[in-house]
C-alpha cells in the first residue's frame, strides 16, 4: 500500500515538472551555399526536427537564397498542418565561409502566426556580405 | 489536555509562518534579450528589436539601394523620430539600432550630430593649446556633409472593448537625397498586439 502511495507521488510530481517546463526543442533548417560542377551557386539544404509535435504542426516546404548585391537573402516557406491558427516564434542566424557565426546572438526571435493549413514565407537578409549559410531556427512560443 | 493542544496550535501556526517566509522573496535570473515574450501591449524590447531587423532588411536589399551601395559608401544621418504614439519612447534607442546594424553591413557611413559639441572642444584643443603638433592637428570645416537623411514616423492606433485591448503600431521610414530632396527609399513595419483580460486564470 506504502509503495503504491509512493509511486502514485513520485508519478504526479514528475507531471508537475514537466507541466511546469516548456519544452524548447523546435526545427532548425539550414540553407549553405555551394558551387555545382558549372559553377553555378547552388543551396544545400537540411531540416533537422527536434520536436515530434511541431513536425505533426508544420512543414518546411522549402528553401530558398538569393543575392541582393552582395548580401545572401534567405527565403523559408512553412506550411501548417493543422486546422486552427498556430503561433511560432522564429529567428535567422548567419555563418561565414568559416561556419563562424556573424553577430553571434544578435538576431532577435520573431512572432509568426500561420491561420489552419496556411502556406507563408518568411524573410530575411544577412547582417554583412560575408554571409554564406542561414540557419532558421523556429519554436513554439515561450511559455 | 487544552493547555497541550493550545501549545500544538501555536506550534503549527508558528512552523507555517517561518516555511512561508522562507518561500517568500524576489527570484532574479538572466533572461533572452531576443525574447518574443510580450508582456503588455506597450512598446517592448522586441517591438524594437523587429522594426530594426525588418526596416534594415528592406533598405539593405532594395535594388537602387544595392546599386547605390555597390561601388561606395554613402554618407547617412539619422533625424530624430517624430512619436506620435500616446507612448513615452525612447525612439532613439530604435534609430540608434538601426544606425548600427546599417554600419555593420558594410554599406553606409554615418554623421552623428549629438557628439558634435564634444568634437569642437576636441578640435579647439589641438588648434589652440599648443600641446599638439601641428602636422596630425584636426582643422576645423574638413568634416564632410550627409548626403542622404534618415527620417522616421512612429504610430499606434489603440482600440478598447469590452476585455480586449488592440494596439497597432506603424513605424514608418524613409531615405532622403539631401541634395535633390527626393526619397529614395521608403518602408514601414507594423506590429499588431492584442491583450484579452480573462475572469478565470491568467
Amino acid at each position: 500500500m506504502r509503495t503504491r502511495l509512493a509511486l502514485a507521488c513520485v508519478m504526479v510530481a514528475v507531471l508537475g515538472i514537466s507541466c511546469g517546463c516548456s519544452t524548447t526543442g523546435g526545427l532548425e533548417a539550414t540553407g549553405t551555399t555551394a558551387w555545382n560542377d558549372e559553377g553555378a551557386r547552388v543551396l544545400a539544404k537540411r531540416v533537422v526536427y527536434n520536436s515530434g509535435s511541431l513536425k505533426g504542426d508544420l512543414e518546411v516546404v522549402d528553401l530558398k537564397s538569393v543575392l541582393a548585391g552582395d548580401l545572401m537573402r534567405a527565403q523559408a516557406t512553412l506550411r501548417s498542418r493543422d486546422r486552427d491558427t498556430l503561433s511560432f516564434e522564429y529567428r535567422f542566424e548567419w555563418f561565414d565561409l568559416n561556419g563562424i557565426e556573424i553577430g553571434a546572438g544578435s538576431s532577435s526571435w520573431k512572432p509568426l502566426i500561420l491561420i489552419g493549413n496556411e502556406t507563408k514565407s518568411i524573410q530575411a537578409s544577412a547582417p554583412d556580405p560575408r554571409a554564406r549559410e542561414f540557419k532558421l531556427k523556429l519554436r513554439e512560443p515561450e511559455q | 489536555m487544552r493547555k497541550t493542544h493550545t501549545r500544538m496550535i501555536v506550534i503549527g501556526v508558528l512552523a507555517g509562518s517561518l516555511t512561508l517566509t522562507g518561500c517568500a522573496g524576489t527570484t532574479v535570473q538572466y533572461g533572452d534579450a531576443g525574447s518574443a515574450k510580450p508582456i503588455s501591449t506597450e512598446f517592448g524590447s522586441s517591438d524594437l528589436q523587429q522594426i530594426a531587423e525588418s526596416l534594415v532588411d528592406s533598405m539593405t536589399t532594395f535594388p537602387p539601394v544595392v546599386e547605390l551601395t555597390g561601388k561606395r559608401r554613402p554618407v547617412l544621418t539619422v533625424d530624430k523620430v517624430k512619436n506620435k504614439t500616446m507612448q513615452h519612447i525612447d525612439t532613439e534607442s530604435i534609430t540608434d539600432s538601426i544606425r548600427a546594424r546599417l554600419i555593420k553591413s558594410g554599406k553606409f557611413r554615418f554623421i552623428d550630430r549629438t557628439t558634435d559639441d564634444q568634437a569642437i572642444e576636441e578640435i579647439k584643443i589641438q588648434q589652440e593649446s599648443g600641446l599638439v603638433d601641428k602636422a596630425t592637428a584636426v582643422e576645423f570645416g574638413k568634416q564632410s556633409g550627409a548626403e542622404f537623411l534618415l527620417t522616421a514616423n512612429f504610430s499606434e492606433i489603440k482600440q478598447k472593448a469590452g476585455g480586449v485591448t488592440d494596439v497597432y503600431y506603424k513605424f514608418t521610414m524613409s531615405l532622403k537625397n539631401l541634395k535633390t530632396g527626393i526619397l529614395e527609399w521608403s518602408d514601414e513595419k507594423e506590429i499588431r498586439k492584442i491583450a484579452k483580460k480573462s475572469l478565470f486564470g491568467g
